[in-house]
């Protein structure tokens, strides 16, 4: 048996209570390698056709990575995977902490839940094995109160990793996402809303078994090259927030000029990804007012407050992702704003979704916006969002103050956000309409709401526009997770350095102009399939984007998986194994009833009308020629269905069939 | 009482925590802050008592920033 990986996986039926292991064979390993790709192979089969994404026959797993815990950097998340009934389809979040590398511990590269618990129930782990407790007590409490809870009252040694769901997720807002380690979030597709059906509060791991690794020297000498590269980054001190919007400015220019990844890594290691709050809107990267504004609209006297050295100032200590070398995170003094402890601090995502994306300059109400979503559940990106669209509602007579329980909806009023995102988390009056995203309530309010729900088959897009990055228009419409920024895009894809490794990839090192980018082709299809099974190798990996983005040549994904498991294998065998995966993700949304052409864009998203002010001004995408593009480099067909042959190759029935005769 | 602790060399340690998560006794954790002026939580043999010295940690580091050494 190759190594890295744990052999099995916990099933565990909530409306019985009874754990089931369940082995897996190592053909299984080679196939899918763990993480998101064994996830989505296993649940093809156990989650029946047409089923109710909150219901017992839905299945949420908890997924380690094949690499987490072998010794190499930069591998140690996590992810959440179920049927999403954000989308209707395949659903699956991605997170940091320290859960991953405790579910490999206790013995296990996945926990499965099924069924629906008769009350709340913690699942706990540890030296005694499985067992299922009381959590009647939990329930109610929020996800950070409910951690501290069951940190406190553990009772063993060994520190436990523990996720839990707060409020949010209990009342299956389906934009509601599971804690870990204090506020890192598992937060896209739902994912909160399927543990809170299942009547599951936490689960707490405290397992102490090794995780085998074929050749620790070999990947310990990996991952010393891959740390000494990053110990030495240090940006000039010069190089202060305050010319993060020249940065910004480069970053938007038409020409393409292909950088060495390592750069991103300095600049997470000082700002972590707040780097962007000031470069994404100068350059076009973050949406202003619901997708409709620019820079014009969000200028420079209010952008320069969301300078991230700002936000440094509140930090009191860096924090790491386990195995993380990078340390993009930080915990923050919050206490005068939420009277709480210390909060881990706003990611861009989240402080762009509630600045720039209502109007908002008032830089201490994303904090208080921050933590109301790490203690209830909710997906900033989706709620921020949301809020957008309500303003936008409000704002065009849609909704009104008879709607809202007297509340007042306007662009950049910090407290009418706040007051609405409370109203969110509790479901109370018109946040019980909004509780569920975009589309659930543009459907609930009428009257032509649907105009200013910006969504793509059901999900929030995340806040890096469309329009400036074609390729990541791609991966919003066409992943079996559409919205999704962590997918694909060619800021990820001209550092990669993919083609080193991979012939097939397209190679970018010299500067190109970006009005190319904006051409369908078979360039833009192979860029977008390129990396978006490298990205699948990642997550079945338990690998980091931001490791990514430095590049193969630096974070070496290929060697690291051949060291830990003792596999000698191409990177054309891996990347065939992530096409593998991806296919086997898109297969489980057509076997659900998506059709992938029904996953539309936003019109905003893809340039329709273009913009008439800003960097991104007369912009638009041929997005549906380029989905296509990127369908047919997948080997599926332009309708984005899989072919019988390739269908059954990727789910590996063929070659059951040749095992058996 | 056992001989040996783990001793980390904070020139080298990246604070990725894997020690902490490879330790089976809670003996280690990421209360160290502000040894290199970056803010980053180094480990730190925070329940002395609890180690030991089984040197899980010192194999888990993926860099070799932490040996074992004589309990001083």
């Amino acid at each position: 048996m190759m190594k890295g990986c744990m052999g099995k996986l916990l099933f565990v039926d909530l409306s019985t209570g009874a754990f089931t292991d369940r082995p897996v064979d190592e053909e299984t390993y080679r196939r899918y390698l763990g993480g998101v790709g064994l996830a989505a192979r296993l649940l093809y089969d156990e989650i029946p056709s047409g089923a109710d994404p909150l219901g017992p026959d839905n299945v949420l797993g908890f997924m380690g990575g094949l690499l987490t815990g072998t010794g190499a950097v930069m591998c140690g998340r996590w992810m959440a995977v179920c049927k999403s009934p954000l989308t209707g389809g395949w659903g699956d979040a991605n997170c940091g902490g320290t859960l991953s590398p405790a579910i490999k511990q206790c013995g296990y590269d996945g926990i499965f839940f099924k069924g629906i618990a008769p009350a709340p129930v913690t699942l706990v782990i540890d030296a005694k094995g499985p067992r299922l407790e009381d959590a009647a007590s939990l329930w109610g409490k929020d996800a950070l109160e409910t951690e501290e809870i069951l940190r406190r009252d553990f009772p063993g040694k060994k520190r436990p990793a523990i996720a839990a769901i707060g409020p949010a997720a209990e009342k299956l807002s389906l934009i509601s996402g599971i804690s870990n380690d204090g506020g890192r979030y598992a937060a896209r597709s739902g994912v909160g809303a399927v543990m809170g059906s299942k009547r599951l509060k936490a689960v707490v791991l405290a397992g102490a078994k090794p995780i085998s690794c074929a050749d620790p020297r070999g990947v310990k000498d990996l991952s010393k090259r891959y740390a000494d590269k990053v110990r030495r980054l240090r940006l000039p001190r010069l190089f202060t927030g305050r010319l993060l919007p020249f940065f910004g400015r480069a970053m938007g220019m038409k020409l393409v000029v292909p950088v060495d990844g390592m750069l991103l890594a300095a600049v997470l290691k000082k700002w972590g990804t707040n780097y962007n709050n000031t470069a994404g809107i100068v350059s076009g990267d973050s949406p202003i007012l619901n997708w409709r504004g620019s820079v014009a609209d969000f200028g420079r006297r209010r952008y320069r407050k969301l300078n991230p050295d700002r936000m440094r100032r509140r930090e009191t200590r860096r924090y790491h992702c386990y195995a993380c070398v990078i340390g993009c995170g930080a915990l923050c003094d919050v206490r005068d704003l939420t009277g709480g402890a210390h909060s881990h601090k706003p990611e861009y995502e989240t402080t762009a979704a509630f600045a720039g994306l209502l109007g908002n300059d008032d830089l201490q109400s994303i904090y208080v916006c921050n933590d109301i979503c790490n203690r209830s559940g909710l997906d900033t990106i989706s709620a921020g969002a949301t809020i957008a669209m309500a303003l936008e509602c409000f704002e065009n007579g849609i909704l009104t103050k008879a709607d809202t329980g007297g509340l007042e909806l306007k662009w950049g009023d910090a407290d009418a956000i706040v007051r609405l995102l409370k109203m969110m988390a509790a479901r109370e009056g018109i946040g019980d309409v909004l509780a569920d995203g975009t589309r659930r309530a543009a459907e609930r309010i009428g009257r032509g709401a649907e105009r200013f729900a910006v969504h793509a088959g059901g999900q929030e897009p995340a806040f890096h526009d469309s329009r400036a990055d074609p390729m990541l228009g791609v991966a919003y419409a066409a992943d079996p997770t559409p919205g999704r920024h962590t997918i694909s895009s060619s800021q990820y894809y001209n550092p990669s350095h993919l083609w080193e490794f991979v012939p097939w990839a397209p190679r970018m090192t010299k500067p190109y102009a970006k009005s190319k980018e904006y051409e369908p082709g078979d360039v833009e299809a192979a860029k977008s399939a390129a990396y978006i099974c490298y990205k699948q190798l990642a997550d079945a990996s338990g690998g980091c984007l931001f490791a990514m983005i430095t590049g193969v040549q630096h974070w070496r994904l290929f060697d690291f998986l051949n060291r830990a498991t003792g596999w000698e294998r191409t990177a054309v065998d891996y990347m065939e194994a992530g096409r593998r995966m991806q296919t086997v993700r898109q297969l489980f949304n057509l076997r659900h009833g998506i059709d992938p052409r029904s996953i539309v864009l936003h019109p905003r998203m893809r340039g329709e009308p273009p913009l008439r002010e800003g960097p991104l001004a007369g912009r638009s995408l041929p997005i549906e020629e380029m989905v296509r593009g990127y369908w047919t480099a997948m080997g599926w067909d332009e309708t984005g269905r899989v072919p019988d042959a390739a269908a059954r190759a990727a789910l590996g029935l063929d070659a059951a069939a040749e095992d058996k005769s | 009482m056992n001989r040996k602790i783990p001793v980390i060399d904070y020139g080298l340690c990246m604070a990725c925590g894997i020690c902490v998560a490879a330790c089976p006794f809670g003996s280690l954790d990421l209360t160290a802050v502000g040894r290199d002026g970056s803010g980053n939580a180094f480990p730190e043999l925070a329940a002395p008592d609890t180690c030991t010295g089984c040197g899980l940690c010192a194999k888990a580091c993926p860099i070799d920033c932490l040996a074992m050494d004589e309990r001083g």
